[in-house]
Formats: structure tokens, sequence, C-alpha cells
């Protein structure tokens, strides 16, 4: 049996952190939960170590099981900073009045949209159609393509109840084409596309071929896959697309709020966004150069209006169209 | 008597802290939405939303089909496969136990994902013979047959030491009586393995309406739609409804209470004891001209459980893309080399798993013992109680065990707290774990005469003593067939390991999963094979040892 490794490693942490909380005026250690990928954080995370000597504990997971924990621990909040993978979370947060201000000094060249007082991006991915180069079928060049029936039982969608940024695409072909949107779905459903589950799950079936396309993928993944020889190909639509940028933001709560000001420099200096950079997404900086299309060469749909209620009401239309509860 | 409250008031206490604690809280969530802030506004503001919503009704009947058709599937198999393993010499019968733990020891996500690369069009299958599944994979039956396939062994490993433990020697006497063979396997043998035959399928039934990664995985392609897939999608984005699936929570413990209260009320005045203490050796029938056929069924059920998600894991873990598909030039050790050079990480998160693992297994199996003792009959107060308290997790969606450990544990007023530490993926585990040994080790209990403690007590032993040396020993094999099921579903946990980790804390299913989201499917399958191979070594040792320590 192993038992004795890990335990001893955690009461090492906990004498730790005991020893680290007994000797004031050093510099705690940070807390950050965030939404994917991985690697990304655990780059970060070591780089921002290595610089400053703060230790940084990382909570990893879904945007949906990152938020259900810091709700679940809002009577006792942990979390120093939050990077999320929807910015509609940021602004919800802000208007709750959890977050604190802090406008990094390395934000400067990152575009308004992409800041404001409270809250930055990190990274921003966007979206586009995933598709098979060696399924047979055609390489689509629009979102409407989709419906052509050499296509037939062919697409995938991740569920927008799912995946934020899905949501958005939907928002965003709502408010370019109104009702237009709705019948591209109609046709789409008619033509057999399959709604499921988050990005990954819609990914998979598309690689075995068992699918040719993903209908509004998220890119970050797919250009990761694709660099492994993946027989895939990233495509962004000639109607446009969304792009979705992740908001990091430091917590009215934040026990360590010095540590977090200097993270959140660390993660907009030039070395941390090259990390953002390497895991395929596009940098928020504009002087740091991205391995990808940048959102300025992307044709993006028009930013859908955020009038409350607008994102329920569309996913109560789409669930009802596709039958997912 | 009063060793014997004590000791019920003990298990009470574990279990009020183990289970009730988070439940009361998810109880308290539901009842005041806004109880995550600490602030007890707006009581029951969320119910009438929730009983209006046209879509409970269908998701409760699909809930409860799912449900029914899960346990039917497993009986189907488990009990035919139990009888005979129980009650005949079935050849190899130690290889075929171990194989059947098998599904146990993978994620049901990571089976069902296996399933679908196995059947889908171009998928392993198609590249092997040129047929697809898809069809029969991407519908209602086929969610039940790949979840049925996934918990039989539970009805399996109940039923085969049920009957081993009972059912040969008196079989025997209904034989020398003038009975035949068939008549005795169901007027004798089966009567008596009833109470295993219910506990399993009521297991089976609470676990089937609590799986999220099967359904999660098939559902949207098969026109599935269950209660936890709602209960996910309601904590898997922005904005987060903690009270909405807290309430859905609570409706699925429902659902597990009234099976179990029918359950209860079919077993009700009925006697089952047949291990009175005279010394009877182990009968077991010959198998004669059956061997081959009986040995050829076993094997396709193994083949059908374990074998084909397994092969279609190692493919996955053993091909560089899977665009690339069973080429031979796609073929690379790659994944499992990788595994194991960077950094150690794989290493760390295995160590953490089988560790936790087994400090799950002490801890359950320890208090699902006490539980069912405490509950099968022995005159305690609030036995039913104890019974109910300990099904009760079986029932909860491991996302919600998950919510009601943190609002639980993270309140400012506790001294000290498990919460931020490993202790609290321990606690979750047990919580979700302990109706296992419950169900089994109750189960065996109740065929086990009262004379026998009464004779102990009788002859000056205490209640403890009379727990130790004669319940324990005769409850053995079905408390340790529990335990390396805890063993194996702990080392594999996903969705509460996912919400509590403590920052830093990497279990085997939290580094699997963070393999397939960053798009490296290979590496997780990789690891999601050595894992399993891992906990098979680890069981087997630890099997090994209690047989020669008992034999």
């Amino acid at each position: 049996m192993k038992h004795p490794l890990p335990s001893r490693k955690f009461f090492a942490t906990i004498l730790m952190g005991l020893s680290i909380g007994l000797c004031a005026g050093q510099a705690r250690a940070l807390t950050v939960y965030t939404a994917g990928p991985g690697g990304l954080i655990k780059k970060l995370a070591a780089g921002f170590e290595a610089k400053t000597g703060i230790k940084v504990d990382v909570f990893q997971a879904t945007t949906g099981k990152v938020m259900a924990r810091l709700e679940a621990e809002a009577a006792n909040p942990r979390a120093d900073i939050l990077i999320s993978a929807s910015w509609d979370s940021a602004q919800e947060l802000d208007r709750r009045g959890m977050l604190l201000a802090y406008q990094s000094p390395n934000a400067a060249t990152v575009p308004d949209a992409f800041k404001s007082g409270t809250y930055v991006a990190q990274g921003i991915s966007a979206l586009g159609i995933v598709w098979n180069t060696a399924s047979g079928t055609g390489e689509p060049a629009d979102w409407s393509d989709l419906t052509a029936s050499r296509y037939k039982d062919k697409v995938t969608m991740p569920d927008p109840a799912l995946s934020g940024a899905s949501l958005d695409l939907l928002l965003g072909l709502q408010a370019a084409q109104g009702e237009g949107a709705w019948k591209l779905l109609q046709a789409l459903k008619d033509n057999g596309l399959v709604v499921s589950g988050p990005n990954a799950q819609a990914l998979t079936p598309v690689l075995q071929g068992a699918k040719a396309a993903v209908f509004g993928a998220v890119d970050y993944v797919s250009y990761a896959s694709v660099q492994k020889g993946e027989s895939i190909k990233v495509i962004f639509p000639s109607s446009g697309t969304v792009i979705a940028p992740r908001p990091m933001m430091i917590m009215k709560a934040a026990r360590a709020p010095e540590e977090a000001r200097r993270f959140v420099d660390y993660v907009l200096s030039e070395e941390g966004q090259r990390a953002v950079a390497d895991a395929w997404l596009m940098p928020a900086r504009q002087d740091v150069a991205a391995l990808r299309p940048l959102f300025k060469d992307l044709k993006l749909l028009p930013q859908a209006a955020t009038q409350p209620g607008a994102r329920e009401a569309a996913l109560k239309r789409f669930s009802a169209l596709f039958g997912t509860h | 008597m009063k060793h014997t409250s004590v000791l019920a008031a003990l298990t009470v206490a574990a279990l009020a802290v183990l289970v009730a604690l988070p439940v009361a809280f998810i109880v308290l969530q539901a009842v005041f939405p806004h109880f995550g802030e600490g602030s007890l506004r707006s009581a029951f503001g969320g119910w009438p939303a929730l009983l209006s919503d046209p879509a409970i009704p269908g998701l409760v009947a699909g809930t409860l089909r799912l449900g029914v058709e899960v346990a039917a599937v497993a009986a189907c198999i488990g009990i035919p496969l139990g009888v005979l393993r129980g009650a005949c010499a079935v050849p190899r019968a130690g290889l075929w136990d171990l194989l059947f733990l098998v599904p146990f020891l993978m994620p049901p996500y990571i089976a069902a994902l296996s399933w679908i690369m196995a059947l889908q069009p171009g998928g392993y299958l198609e590249q092997c013979t040129g047929l697809h599944l898809g069809g029969l994979l991407f519908s209602e039956a086929g969610v039940a047959l790949v979840m049925g396939l996934n918990t039989f062994p539970l009805v399996y490993y109940a039923v085969s030491r049920s009957v081993a433990a009972s059912g040969g020697r008196l079989a025997q006497a209904a034989r020398v009586c003038g009975a035949t063979p068939w008549q005795a396997l169901w007027r004798v043998t089966l009567p008596l393995a009833l109470p295993a035959v219910a506990a399993s399928l009521l297991l089976a039934f609470t676990l089937a309406i609590e799986e999220y990664g099967v359904p999660a995985a098939l559902g949207p392609q098969a026109g599935v739609a269950v209660l936890t897939t709602a209960i996910e999608r309601r904590l898997s984005d922005w904005p987060i409804d903690l009270p909405g699936s807290a309430m859905l929570s609570l409706l699925l413990v429902a659902l597990a209470l009234a099976a179990y209260a029918l359950q209860r009320a079919g077993m009700a005045g009925r006697n089952f004891e047949t291990t009175t203490g005279k010394p009877a050796p182990v009968v077991q029938g010959t198998l004669g001209p059956w061997r081959l056929p009986v040995v050829l069924l076993f094997g396709l059920a193994a083949a059908l459980a374990c074998g084909v998600p397994l092969a279609s894991m190692l493919a996955t873990a053993s091909t560089r893309t899977l665009s690339g598909g069973l080429r031979p030039g796609n073929f690379t050790l790659e994944n499992f080399s990788s595994l194991f050079a960077a950094g150690g990480e794989a290493w760390h998160a295995l160590s953490t798993s089988l560790a936790l693992a087994g400090g799950t297994a002490l801890l359950a199996g320890a208090l699902g013992f006490m539980a069912a003792w405490c509950a099968a009959g022995r005159r305690v107060r609030g036995a039913a109680l104890i019974d109910m308290l300990a099904l009760t997790p079986a029932a909860l969606p491991g996302v919600v065990v998950g919510v009601g450990l943190i609002l639980a544990w993270n309140q400012p007023f506790w001294p000290w707290t498990p919460y931020g530490s490993w202790a609290i993926l321990v606690l979750s585990y047990a919580c979700l774990l302990v109706p296992y040994p419950v169900r089994y080790v109750g189960a065996a209990l109740r065929q086990i005469g009262p004379g026998l403690e009464a004779a102990a007590r009788v002859h000056g032993a205490s209640a403890w003593q009379g727990l130790r040396r004669v319940a324990l020993p005769l409850a053995m094999p079905s408390l340790a067939a529990a335990m390396l099921m805890v063993f194996a579903v702990a080392s594999r946990e996903l969705v509460t390991s996912l919400l509590l980790a403590p920052a830093g804390v990497q279990t085997v299913s939290i580094y699997v999963w963070r393999q397939f989201e960053q798009g490296s499917v290979g590496m997780g399958m990789a690891m999601a094979s050595v894992a399993a191979l891992a906990s098979l070594a680890l069981m087997l040792g630890g099997l090994t040892l209690q047989k020669r320590a008992l034999g």
C-alpha cells in the first residue's frame, strides 16, 4: 500500500500553511480558481512562482464547476483570483459587487472591449466549424453549408446550456440574422444535427469519423488536436463568428489581494501572454504574437444586445427546438 | 443491551456526520434559495417554478424507466450467473469473480465513451468488420444495456455469495426428499437468495437513477433525458442554479426511498435464516455435460462487460490519433511513456487515488458493517432510520453530495474542517459508497439466525465480542466483496473529486478528465487503463492476503 506517501505530503502542506500563516509579513499563497486549459494554468503558476516566490494553489475545472464551488463557498470564500471562460460571469459578479477594482499597468495594450475596472481578458478563443478532412464530404465555408444533404446526419453541436461560448454563438447568429438564425437551426435539425454535451464530447465523434463536422466548436482544443496530427481543420465561417474572451478577476474577499494583483500583472506580462498564445488562445495583449488567426483577421458577428433575460429566452427556445432538458 | 445501544448510538453519530449532515445542507439549500450566501430569505421560493416546469414529469418518467430497465438487465445477467457460481462448481470461478470487478474500475463516463468509440459509425468495430452498431448504441435500449453491463456484477456478487452460504445444503435436502434439480432451484435456492436479490436490485436501481456519466455521454444522441443530466445542466454553466439542482436531487432521493419502501414491504414478515451454527460443509453441485455451455456463458458476459470497453480503451490509448484509426502506422506507446515521463504527475495522481480508495474502503466497510448490524433486526431503536440513512447517498448524484459537503464544511463556525484537505475526498467517497457494504452485509446478516450471537452472549461474551467473533466472521465474505467494490469505485470517482479536490491534489479521474478536456483522448485513456490495472492488481493482492489469513 502506498498510504503514507500522499498523506505525508498533505501534512507537510498543512504544516507549511500553518508556518506561513504564523510568519506575518511573508507573502501568502495565492488561490486561483480557473476554467481550462489545464496546461496553461500550470505553466502560469510555475512561472509566477519562479518570478515572485509566491506559491499558487490552483483549482481547475469547467466554468460550471468553478462557479458552483464559488457559490457554495459564498459564506466563507476561498478564492483570490477567478479565471472563467464566460464573459457574462464576470459582468454578473461585478454587478453583485464581488470583484476588487484593479487596472494592471500591463493591460495597456489590451483592447478596451476586453477590460473593465474590475476584470480583464486573460486570452480569447473563437468559435468555428471543425471539419474532418478525411470525411469526404467537401469543405464547408459557412454555417449554412452544413444544411446540405452531403452533411446529412453528419453534424454535431455542443449544447449551449453546457457551453457558454456556444450560447454566445446562438445569440450572435440571432443578432445578425434575426429569425433566419432559427430557420438555420431548424434546417440543421432536419438534416440530422445532434446536440451533444460540452465541447470535447461534440468533437470526439468527428475525430473518429462518425460525424463530419462540429457546428460551433471552441477553436483552441481543435488546434491542439491538429498539432497532434488529427485530420481535422478549423474553419471560420464566411458570414462571421463569435469570440469568447476569458475574463480574469480578483475577488473582493481575496485573502491575498496584493499577491493577486501581482499575479494579474504576471499573466498580462509578455511572458504570461506568450504562455497564453502557446495554449492556442489569442493573447489579450495586442503586442504579443499568436500561433493562429487573431480576431482582427476574423469576420465577427454583431455583438448581441445584453438585455436581461435574452440568454434564458434563447436557451429555452433552443431546448424546445432540440428537445434537450 | 446497554452495550448494544452504545454501539448503535456511535453508528448513528457516524452516519449523521457522514450522510445526514451534507443531506441536511442540501435540504436547506432547496428550501432557502439564498442559503449559500448565508441568508434565509424567500423560503420555498423556487418550488412553484420547479413544480410547474412542464419538463419535470417527463424527466421523472424517463429516470424511473431507465432505472427499471437497468435493474432488469442486471437481473437477467446477474441472477443466472450468480446462482450458477454459488450453487455449482463453475470452472475458474475466481477468474470470473475478478473479471466481473473490472466494470467497477472503469469510470462510467469512460466506459460509455469506450462503447461509443467501439460501436459508432467509423468506430473500431466498423474498422475491423465493416459493421457498426450505432443504431442500437444510441437508443434507450443501448443506454440501458451499457449501464446494465456496468451494474450486473452487483447482483452477481450478492446472489452468488448468498446462494453459496445457504442454498446448497438445503437444496440437497430437497433433492434427498425427491425434488428434481429444477424444483430445488425454484423452491429452495432462489427463494432463499431473495434478500440478496432484492437488496442488490434495489442498489442497481438507485445507482442507475443516480448515474450521470452514461446518460451524459449517450443520452443526447439516444434521446434519453434523466434527472441527473438535468441537475448537472443547472451546475454546468453560468448562471449556476444551486437551489434548482438541490430541489431536483430531493426528487431523486424521494424516488429511491419509495423503491426502498417497496422492497422493505415485500421482504417484511419473511424469514431467511439458514446459518444456524451447525457445522455444514459447502455443498456445490457438479455441472456434468453443462460444463462447456456454462463456461461459454460466463465468457460471453465477461467479454461484453469488460472485454469490449477495455479493448476499446487500450486501442485508443495505443494509437497516435483517433482519426488515424487502427492502421499499423498509427500504433504507438507514446501515450503510455509520456504518462510517466511528465514530472511524475501521473504517479502522484495514481498513488493519491489508491490511498484515498483504501482509506474509503476501510471507513465505509467499518461503518457499513455496523449500520447493517444495527439495522438487521437487532431490536435497536431506529433500525429503519439507520437503514434508510445508509441508503440515501446511493440516490444522490455525486455533484449534489459535493455541493452539500461544501455547504456543510465550509461554514466559518467550525473550529476545524476537512474542507480544503484530502480528508474531504474520503468523506465524500465514503458518503457516496456506504450503501454498498450496508446492502451486502445486511443481506448476509439476515441469513444468520439470532441464536448464534445469543449463544455467545449467554457464554459470557460482551456485545462487542459477539459482534466481532460471531457476526463479523460470518458476514466477512459479503463485507469483503462490498469493500472491494468500494475500493474500485472510489479509485476512479470523478464528479465529487472534481468539485472538492483541494488545490494541488489530483486523483486519477481528475487527471484523465483534464487530458480529455485538452483534447488528449489517447493520454486520458492510457491513464484510465493503467489505473484500472493497478487497482485490479492491488485488489488481487488483497484477496490473496485475505484468503491466506482465513485459511
